[in-house]
């Protein structure tokens, strides 16, 4: 087994990397907000979700966490009327994504606070570090 | 046994601190994994409790009475204060007070080896 400090820096670091891929996720979510599709009736943009699993590294010997799957919603698509849209279809109505602006805020809430206690740990394991280095200077 | 076996508790301390640590950065990095359980190690006081029954090798043909270092790995299932609908135990609040509490004691042993460091120069000048 390798040295619980390194093996911590190690784990933090998939716990940053994995939330900065939610992160990218929830983006790109909210720039397609309103992106509706080319054609008369085609579908728009649809909502993307992001899957975490935990996967047992051998070399550290912990659990460290990766990106599982980068899905679709299946949730319907909101459906507004606005004859003169390009996207319409013959009764005057155009699908909208299925992305709910509000919810991707408190996605990308969590996302920071689940960054920031990675990246705590992480400044955390390196002042331990630090501490034994500094037992040595004087 | 040294006569002051206090460095070497504090150096046991500090080794259980950083599995702790390892433990902790394993919850908080699957804080939004589905089904992931929390761990924490067991506590030090079980560690010293076993360390101290160790036997000693008065003959050459005795062995395993060399392995005396905090084996600490243990993990247990976590008492965690919420479960999420997806299974999930990792409370990020109980892992930063974990975390404050391992960075307490830890600067805590810090600060203790390097009295002794300070005792042990005092006594060589």
């Amino acid at each position: 087994m390798s040295d619980p400090l390194t093996a911590t820096m190690h784990i933090a670091s998939s716990g940053l990397q994995a939330q900065s891929e939610r992160l990218r996720v929830v983006s790109e979510n909210l720039a397609n907000a309103r992106s509706t599709g080319k054609t008369a009736g085609s579908d728009p943009y649809s909502r993307k979700t992001i899957t975490f699993e935990s996967e047992f590294d051998r070399a550290q010997a912990a659990a460290m966490v990766k990106v599982k799957d980068i899905g679709t919603d299946k949730a319907p698509f909101v459906v507004e009327y606005e004859p003169g849209h390009p996207a319409a279809d013959e009764n005057g109505y155009v699908k909208m994504p299925n992305v709910n602006v509000l919810l991707e805020l408190a996605d990308m809430r969590e996302t920071n606070r689940s960054y920031e206690a990675n990246l705590k740990v992480m400044t955390q394991a390196r002042e331990m570090v630090m501490r034994h280095i500094g037992l040595l200077r004087d | 046994m040294e006569p002051v076996y206090l460095t070497k508790l504090v150096s046991q301390s500090n080794g259980w601190l950083s599995a702790r640590q390892a433990a902790i950065a394993e919850n908080v990095a699957n804080a939004n994994t589905p089904g992931f359980k929390a761990k924490d190690i067991e506590p030090f006081t079980s560690v010293i409790s076993k360390t101290r029954l160790a036997m000693t090798a008065t003959h050459d043909g005795h062995m395993g009475a060399a392995t005396d270092g905090p084996r600490a790995t243990k993990v247990r299932k976590a008492d965690s204060w919420m479960v999420s609908h997806s299974g999930n135990s990792v409370s990020v609040e109980q892992e930063m007070v974990k975390a404050g509490e391992v960075a307490r004691s830890h600067s805590l042993n810090a600060s203790l080896a390097k009295s002794f460091h300070r005792m042990y120069l005092a006594s060589v000048k």
